[in-house]
């Protein structure tokens, strides 16, 4: 249950899915195509009064405000998001 | 939100009846069309009950099977009918817990199963929220016709599960009589001890639910527990954008505004103007805030700041501090002098009307 099921560590740089094809409906839509970081790994978490089956690992994924608004320079927002949502950052993708 | 209708972050007295009003017409609302009547749909389309044992059951309720006992209100004054529609709606509120799917194991029914069936993905089964317009007066009438609507389904609703074999009248009475039980407020205990005593917090922002063990409040199940530290350079906001995910299993039920659709956009988007129009808090420059936005899987919320000038002050008295809003970075919690004038005024600060169970 551990992070070491989870494919990406705290610091590497993540590209959201515009899409869920397989049907995990759970991020947001502000949060969809996104250049995000990984904040924290939760791993596999099991919720069974929640939800059926068991997600992929659980990352919170973030982003400064900056990068999409005029807001406070020093803001961020913290999202989690399942692992089958996350691709690598291409290298044409980076900065 | 509009206009004027702000949430004050800590309301001790009565002063704004529009804003108690609007409270209960939000949260009526809500739990009409996001907890109680997805629900229905739900079992009927899987035909665990029908339409037709909800006709009968409604010819077979007599007033003594009913399990809403309400008092009249405490007078005529504006005060007490405000109150009394407060008191229903929390009646209510229980009513649905009561019959939650986790009470009557039969439904074998999710979270996921409700957010599907009431829209949250697919605008197509949404279920429309009514609007409010008129005088004070008029929708207090209006409220008041409601909740006596709502009530009687959700009655015929329950009579329908005994009818069926669902569950039994004793059962729910027992259940019932457990959800009538005054409980000390779990979020004024926790934090409270995490400002007492720097081990437990320690373990509580690091272990989450683990800590909880042995401490007289509920543990929870829902997921794993991410407690957040308010610090002078970081002020935490939580929400849940998709939905409104919150650890009900260890708070209670949560805060009508928290579930609005006004504050779930306007969070992710501008957090500092949105905090200072919605509640009146001013996060001062020195601080980084940072939103959390979840999914079902982790459940946050907030450790604040210990308030100065209680230096001393037991964890009793520490925990009367502790408002629901400040759990969610929507307030600070209450300095002593605030709390003091509250308690005059015969306020205490928000807690939840349906404990975890």
């Amino acid at each position: 249950m551990e992070s070491t099921a989870s494919k990406y560590k705290i610091g590497d740089a993540v590209m959201v899915a515009a899409e869920n094809p397989t049907g995990n409906p759970r991020t947001p839509r502000y949060n969809r195509g996104a250049r995000r970081v990984i904040g924290a790994v939760h791993g596999l978490l099991e919720n069974v009064r929640d939800h059926r089956g068991i997600h992929k690992p659980l990352y919170t994924v973030r982003f400064d405000l900056s990068e999409v608004s005029s807001c406070h320079d020093q803001d961020s927002i913290w999202v989690d998001v399942h692992e089958e949502w996350l691709s690598e950052v291409q290298s044409q993708e980076r900065n | 939100m509009s206009g004027k209708h702000t949430h004050k972050p800590f309301e001790g007295h009565m002063h704004d009846f529009e804003a108690h009003i609007r409270a209960v017409e939000e949260d009526l609302e809500y739990y009409r069309a996001k907890r109680f009547e997805p629900r229905i749909f739900y079992l009927i389309r899987r035909g665990v009950i029908s339409f037709y044992d909800l006709l009968k059951a409604r010819v077979a309720l007599k007033r003594s099977n009913q399990f809403f006992k309400l008092k009249k209100p405490q007078g005529k004054n504006i005060e007490a009918r405000v109150r009394y529609l407060e008191e229903w709606l929390d009646e209510y509120v229980k009513g649905i817990a009561l019959v939650s799917a986790r009470a009557v194991e039969a439904m074998d029914m999710v979270t996921e199963d409700n957010r599907k069936e009431r829209g949250d993905y697919d605008d197509f089964f949404k279920i429309k929220k009514k609007e409010h317009h008129g005088t004070l007066e008029e929708r207090m009438a209006n409220v008041e016709q409601d909740l006596k609507d709502y009530q009687e389904l959700l009655e015929v609703f329950v009579q329908t599960l005994i009818n069926r074999g669902w569950s039994t009248r004793a059962e729910l009475e027992q259940r019932w009589k457990q959800l009538h039980e005054e409980r000390p407020w779990a979020g004024g205990v926790i934090v409270a001890k995490a400002w007492s005593d720097p081990e437990f917090k320690h373990a509580l922002l690091t272990t989450g639910r683990e800590a909880l063990r042995e401490m007289g409040v509920h543990q929870g199940k829902v997921g794993k527990l991410v407690v957040v530290e308010n610090t002078d350079k970081v002020h935490n906001v939580v929400v849940c954008t998709l939905c409104s995910c919150y650890p009900y299993d260890i708070l209670g039920d949560t805060p009508w505004w928290y579930k609005h659709e006004s504050y779930r956009t306007k969070i992710v988007q501008n957090p500092r103007a949105c905090v200072q129009d919605m509640f009146g808090l001013e996060v001062p420059a020195s601080k980084e805030v940072q939103v959390y936005d979840r999914t079902s899987d982790v459940r946050y919320f907030v450790l604040p700041q210990r308030p100065t000038g209680t230096e001393g002050m037991s964890e009793e008295e520490l925990a009367k501090l502790v408002t629901v809003d400040s759990l969610l970075g929507a307030g600070y919690a209450l300095e002593p002098s605030q709390q003091k004038e509250a308690e005059k005024l015969g306020a205490t600060p928000e807690a939840p009307r349906v404990r975890p169970d």
